[in-house]
């Protein structure tokens, strides 16, 4: 008791003269605070005020009486996503392709800018690099439809050849079992190239002493490559590794939309498509805001655990 | 530094100044318009685009010449008009005119029921043209009886089958009056090489990613399956897919499929591709009587000697002919909103401009054109387009923005596509009409689209082998637990209502 009677006053001491620090480096610094202003200006008024619209989950929204006229249905909308058959499916669709993403997809861009980085000449590695970005630039209308024309089983390059070798045709388009497969196939192949360039900035700091230490000590390049590179990437592989759990329910609407058809809904119909189809088609905007809101939510809390985890393990986290 | 800000924020201010000034002339401008008739209207309209770009401004002119308006069109492609629309009457960004085609859309219909429109019920028998509106489209139209805008009218039934005619000649084969006929056709088109190049590279039924579009529905049709619902005499309501018919509908696909003569991968196939497939040959029956033209266009300099034949008249063996109604006629409606609508005076000449857009001058402008730039009649009197780009370009996305495509009949040059259109009026005749669409189920509105979904996949797997009779009778099941029971007593309460 008595130790916190003392050092109570001396806190609000401590207190007032932080917040007037605070004050001298805002005057000192006004210029870079100015600076700043745009920014926060953009995230108030483009992220924040629209997060006032929430509240619609909680309303039976019609548009023309807006949001001071709809009629409040508290969980209505909530209880409708938990109890629709379509939950479960749409839950376990999100989560096994997520999953996929950050098992098959995520250690693809390192291993690639690893072997980027050992390539010795200068004009080969520039050049294999802008070969690998190129798909990233293409939308995703266009790699669905290459693949369409790769795959259909009526004329489509690959089933001719299946035809050709004696074998059976394969509907990749029609069947549930294929769509994964394709869905991570057309990821890896858009995105691989363009997913290396932060890991090999990152490589680029690396101070060049620790390998010709490392050298000394007799490692060869395989040993340099796994005690030198990969622990002085490791901060941004994790910050990394956060940034796309925090992604975790956003598969992207496009791609999905456009590989959905009736044949493969039971495994393609993910959270985004259905706020699409079952919300903004139907116009029911409240349950579709339900429905986003629900995985922003789950989102933020897969962040803030993972970002809990990577500090326990010891490392910075993204804040 | 300081002094830069201010004049920047001074610069602002002002602009917004300016701004709203403009807006605030507009809208006297226009009042004044409305209360003197000599003066041209400024209308705005929320309008669907079935064509990949806008029209040019060729025909814009003419008709606000002829219905002494100024028109400025908001084009909404139609593969994106659900959200479009939805946003627009969530956000209120409306027009003077909107379309709205999405009849059972819930955003649309209880944006209909909430009053944002204008009752034109009253009004449209003051209109000559408006006037003719038969009493079954102003009912097909209505919500709860309250016509909430101008309905676009068309024609009945407009589904059909195209056939390649020179194939059927090569093989021997008549032009099929019943399904046993069909289904042989497309054994042969697919089995007895019809194009005669020594490669098996046909399949008979060219198909895409649709149930009610494409063949299946029209199929479904010919197996006498009711449209969308049946009624029985109590005023029970069974969904088509809960009949017998539509079990043999699926069946007879399934066999198609099974033995490859439907396109194996028609589940994900676009229309432009379904049409890209016959064009080149590799399909030779195909679904929509009103695309023969185009597959005309499609197929020129890529198919020698092509020759087709729309058939509108199939029966299941007994003679008896049926064929799906679209809307029962009513293609959506021309909606005036209240918030950009203000006064009764500004209805009345927006009902002026729509009805003179029925009369014949303005009905060719969106029909053909100009006559002697976009089209001629020839000697027999027979319409025919000049030049099909240019018609295109600058007449095509009007033609569905008529008011009525059924006011005038045009003998076609084309003998094919004057067959086609002799046949989609023959079909008014044994139309099967939809018994729900003047009627109202709430949880239909909510859910339904969700709900056809079950139905649609569950059909599609069934066809391509997926799915067996009990797993679809399941899917049927499922409907009705997930809601379709409730959407069925719904509609049977409305129906009640509407006998008394």
């Amino acid at each position: 008791m008595k130790v916190s009677s003392i050092t109570a006053p001396a806190n609000l001491h401590l207190e007032k003269r932080k917040s007037a620090a605070v004050l001298t480096a805002v005057k000192k610094y006004k210029l870079l605070y100015l600076m700043i202003l745009p920014g926060l200006l953009y995230f108030i008024v483009f992220k924040y005020m629209p997060m006032g619209g929430l509240v619609i989950a909680f309303q039976d929204y019609q548009p023309f009486l807006g949001i001071t006229g709809s009629d409040w249905v508290g969980f209505k909308h909530f209880i409708r996503l938990f109890t629709e058959p379509t939950f479960m499916m749409l839950l376990r669709n999100t989560l096994i392709l997520f999953a996929m993403n950050i098992v098959l997809f995520f250690p693809l861009p390192i291993i690639v800018a690893l072997m980027l980085n050992e390539l010795r000449n200068r004009h080969l590695k520039n050049w294999i690099q802008t070969i690998v970005y190129i798909p990233h630039f293409m939308s995703w209308v266009i790699i669905v439809s290459i693949t369409y024309v790769f795959l259909t089983v009526d004329g489509g390059v690959i089933n001719e050849l299946i035809a050709s070798l004696g074998g059976k045709k394969i509907s990749f388009l029609t069947s549930p079992e294929w769509l994964r497969t394709i869905y991570i196939g057309q990821i890896i192949w858009k995105e691989l190239g363009w997913s290396t360039i932060i890991y090999l900035a990152a490589i680029t700091v690396v101070d060049p002493q620790l390998y010709e230490a490392a050298e000394m000590d007799g490692a060869a390049r395989l040993r340099k490559t796994w005690h030198v590179t990969l622990p002085a990437i490791r901060p941004v592989i994790i910050t990394l590794l956060i940034l796309k759990i925090g992604s975790t329910l956003d598969l992207g609407f496009e791609h999905m939309y456009l590989l959905l058809n009736s044949l493969n809904r039971e495994v393609a119909e993910i959270f985004d498509t259905y706020i699409y189809t079952a919300g903004l088609k139907n116009g029911q905007l409240s349950f579709s805001t339900t429905v986003g809101l629900f995985k922003g939510v789950v989102g933020l809390i897969l962040v803030m655990a993972s970002n809990r985890l990577a500090k326990k393990m010891g490392e910075d986290g993204v804040y | 530094m300081t002094k830069r800000w201010v004049s920047l924020l001074a610069s602002v201010t002002l602009l917004t100044t300016v701004l709203s000034g403009c807006g605030g002339d507009k809208e006297t401008a226009k009042n004044a318009a409305v209360a003197d008739e000599s003066k041209p209207l400024e209308i705005t309209w929320l309008n669907i685009l079935h064509t990949a770009s806008p029209p040019t401004d060729t025909i814009k002119k003419l008709l606000e010449e002829y219905t002494n308006t100024k028109l400025t069109f908001n084009w909404v492609p139609d593969a994106s008009k659900e959200e479009r629309i939805t946003t627009a009457l969530a956000s209120g960004e409306l027009a003077d005119i909107v379309t709205l085609t999405m009849m059972t859309n819930s955003s649309v219909r209880s944006s209909l029921k909430s009053g944002l429109f204008w009752d034109v019920g009253p009004y449209i028998d003051d209109y000559d043209n408006l006037a003719k509106i038969a009493p079954e489209i102003r009912a097909a139209a209505s919500i709860e009886g309250v016509l909430y805008g101008v309905p676009f009218q068309k024609n009945l039934a407009r589904s059909g089958f195209i056939f390649r005619k020179d194939w059927l000649d090569k093989l021997g084969l008549p032009v099929p009056t019943t399904l046993d006929e069909v289904y042989e056709i497309a054994r042969a088109f697919t089995e007895d090489d019809p194009d005669g190049n020594g490669i098996d590279d046909t399949t008979g039924f060219g198909d895409r990613s649709d149930l009610r579009y494409s063949s299946f529905k029209t199929l479904s049709s010919y197996f006498g399956t009711p449209n969308g619902w049946k009624v029985d005499d109590s005023g029970k309501f069974t969904p088509e897919f809960d009949t017998q018919e539509y079990m043999d509908t699926m069946n007879f696909s399934k066999k198609l499929y099974e033995n490859g003569y439907l396109a194996q991968d028609f589940a994900v196939t676009a229309k432009t591709d379904q049409q890209q497939q016959f064009a080149q040959g590799k399909t030779g029956i195909y679904t929509g009587m009103v695309d023969i033209s185009s597959l005309r266009t499609l197929a020129q300099d890529l198919q020698e000697g092509l020759e087709l034949v729309p058939v509108n008249k199939i029966s299941n063996g007994d003679g008896q002919y049926h064929i799906w109604s679209e809307g029962s006629g009513v293609g959506g409606l021309m909606a005036f909103p209240k918030s950009e609508v203000k006064t009764e005076a500004e209805l009345k000449r927006l009902l002026q401009f729509v009805n003179d857009l029925i009369d014949e001058e303005a009905f060719m402008l969106m029909t053909g054109g100009i006559e002697g730039t976009h089209y001629e009649y020839d000697e027999n009197g027979a319409y025919k387009v000049l030049n099909t780009e240019l018609w295109q370009a600058d007449v095509q996305p009007f033609s569905s923005s008529r008011p009525s495509e059924i006011a005038y009949t045009l003998k076609d040059a084309n003998p094919e596509k004057q067959l086609a259109n002799e046949l989609i009026r023959e079909n008014d005749k044994f139309a099967v009409l939809d018994p729900t669409v003047p009627l109202d189920s709430a949880t239909n509105n909510e859910q339904g689209t969700e709900l056809a979904k079950i139905i649609t996949d569950a059909t599609f797997k069934y066809i391509m082998g997926q799915a067996n009779e009990a797993d679809f009778k399941k899917a049927v099941q499922t409907w009705k637990d997930s809601g379709g029971t409730k959407i069925t007593e719904e509609y049977e309460a409305a129906y009640k209502l509407t006998q008394k």
